[in-house]
């Protein structure tokens, strides 16, 4: 196999990372960190950048940091397998602990990051395709591949025909639980390192799934201390339970008191919207309350009121909108039953 | 395509090879050093058979560009014991039929080389996990789960040191 031929620089610090990005021309460079979205993208011809820019070097951006004032930061490069065993993660931070273990195989785990994790490419099963498969049918809105001969010769949406929005999905597990724990993203660019709300990263568009420019990266992650504690989960549908992309995920994070009374709640979800998305009425439902099952189906149907899967992925749209109810049940229950956060088995929809 | 100069440090030995820099560390320890144990299985990552430690850690040599990864140590198959000579992995992996076609078995003795060195008494459940990432269309499994337990019996018998020594197979390409 090959790829599309470009050069490779290897910065050694952000700085020069930024310098570099800056001089490409718009969509000529792209970022790599630990390749495991990115090869397997190039590979079938998604891209053909000029350049690709391997920031694996720049140490800055490696390590774990926790402070009770500060909260955690965690460097764009830290691996998934290091953040899943971190102490600090896994007693502070359960929904994340658990989120970035049902991310691919442990081997995928071993080489992604959390930063390639937080800009994954949305995914579809119209476009990670291979390139022969993608020009028999005319390629489609988001990588149009004209061909007198295709299937489609006019470039349509497949999942959508006739509309103009691409529904390409978020399939990143790491992100809702992130959103679940208010995290912020550091951003370093031309213009100096700002820090953004992490939902503030996603726009929604399958197309264009990041508001990032092409001259910032993501530097760090950070998690405010008031998070640290939180219960939580998080559960996942995929076709094998070993190695999968999301097809449906609910990440839960909960401050519950001795009485059983809710003090804080978020509810994400991914993998059935081109963004992960925050479910707005599922704190304003669950602040204030103790469990009950009529208020747990209320937030589980609004948690399927924000999720709109649509036929992107090999599973019906149906199958995936009834997993974020049951899993949204789940998980609500399994936070207020659980008195720590002690680790519990998968769950996996079975 | 231009070709850039790289250093590879592979099974202990440092060699030279002017590659271009789109090529795989797969590709290249397969065409550029003959080291032929890895084997590419899938198009999507997502199969484990090019398994190979890198700073004795199982990463896939199909998501990796060679030229990221000059100045690391890369394990091969192929460097897991002398010339030779077996690792209790392969003893274990031999003796139990862990391997049938044998093509998804380079990345299983790989996978499980990393698990034993960083936990020499894993559950079958623990083992379950960390080759979770590797296919076999063959086994069915239950043989490599055998083998596995095999070779953790095997390995308790070595002196951990040299066992455990990336390094341990000089000059076995
Ligand atoms: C078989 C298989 C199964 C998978 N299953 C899952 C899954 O279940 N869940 C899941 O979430 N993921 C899955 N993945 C994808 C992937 O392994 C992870 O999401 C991983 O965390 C991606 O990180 P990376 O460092 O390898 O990303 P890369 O491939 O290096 O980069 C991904 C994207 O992010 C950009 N990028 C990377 N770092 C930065 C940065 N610091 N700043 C700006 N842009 C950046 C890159 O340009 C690229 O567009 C799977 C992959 C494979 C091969
Ligand atoms: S060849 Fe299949 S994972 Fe690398
Ligand atoms: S032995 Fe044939 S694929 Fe595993």
């Amino acid at each position: 196999m090959t790829l599309p031929a470009f050069s490779l620089v290897r910065p050694q610090t952000v700085a020069e990372a930024l310098r570099v990005l800056q001089d490409a021309a718009p969509g000529q460079a792209k970022v790599i960190a630990g390749g495991t979205d990115l090869i397997p993208n190039l590979q079938m011809k998604l891209y053909a950048p000029q350049l690709v820019v391997d920031i694996k070097g720049i140490a800055a951006l490696r390590g774990i940091e926790w402070s009770p004032g500060q909260g955690l930061r965690i460097g764009a490069l830290t691996t998934l397998t290091e953040l899943e065993r971190a102490p600090i993660v896994r007693e502070q931070f359960p929904v994340l602990a658990e989120a970035v273990a049902a991310v691919a195989g442990p081997l995928q785990r071993n080489m992604g990051t959390i930063g390639g994790n937080l800009c994954l490419e949305t995914r579809c099963l119209w476009y990670n395709q291979s390139e022969f498969w993608r020009r028999a049918l005319g390629g489609c809105l988001k990588l149009p591949m004209p061909n007198p001969h295709a299937a489609h010769p006019r470039t349509i949406c497949h999942v959508a025909p006739g509309g103009k929005f691409c529904w390409a999905v978020w399939s990143g597990d790491s992100a809702p639980a992130l959103l679940a724990l208010d995290a912020e993203v550091e951003i370093s660019g031309p213009r100096g390192v700002t820090r953004r709300p992490l939902r503030e990263l996603y726009k929604n568009d399958g197309m264009d799934r990041l508001a990032l420019g092409h001259d910032e990266l993501l530097t760090a992650v950070h998690i405010p201390a008031r998070a640290a504690g939180r219960r939580g989960t998080y559960r996942k549908l995929r076709i094998r339970n070993s190695i999968d992309y999301p097809l449906a995920g609910v990440a839960v994070a909960m401050e519950v008191d001795d009485q059983g009374i809710c003090h804080a709640a978020r509810v994400a979800i991914a993998a059935v919207n081109p963004a992960p998305l925050l479910v707005p009425q599922a704190e304003a439902l669950l602040v204030g309350q103790k469990a009950s099952p009529e208020l747990i189906e209320e937030v589980a149907r609004a948690v399927t009121r924000t999720g709109k899967p649509l036929t992107t992925s090999a599973s019906t749209p149906e199958y995936r909108r009834e997993m974020l109810r049951v899993f949204t049940r789940r998980a609500l229950q399994a936070c207020w039953d659980r008195r720590d956060n002690v680790e519990h088995e998968r769950d996996t929809g079975d | 395509m231009e070709k850039i100069l790289l250093k590879l440090c592979v099974n202990g030995e440092t060699c030279q090879v002017a590659v271009p820099p789109n090529k795989l560390l797969l590709d290249v320890l397969r065409e550029d050093l003959g080291l032929t144990g890895s084997k590419r299985g899938c198009d999507d990552s997502s199969c484990g058979c090019c398994a190979v430690l890198i700073d004795g850690t199982p990463m896939l040599s199909c998501v990796a560009l060679a030229a990221s990864y000059a100045g690391a140590e890369i394990t091969t198959v192929e460097g897991l014991a002398p010339p030779g000579e077996l690792h209790p992995v392969q003893e274990g992996f031999a003796v139990s039929g862990g391997a049938q076609c044998g093509y998804c078995t380079p990345g299983f003795l790989i996978a499980t080389k990393a698990l034993l060195d960083r936990n020499p008494q894993p559950t079958l459940e623990e083992i379950r996990e960390a080759l979770s990432s590797n296919l076999c269309r063959c086994t069915g499994y239950m043989q490599i789960y055998e083998s596995v337990r095999l070779a953790l019996e095997r390995w308790q018998q070595v002196p951990r040191t040299a066992a455990a020594s990336p390094t341990a197979a000089q000059g076995s390409q």
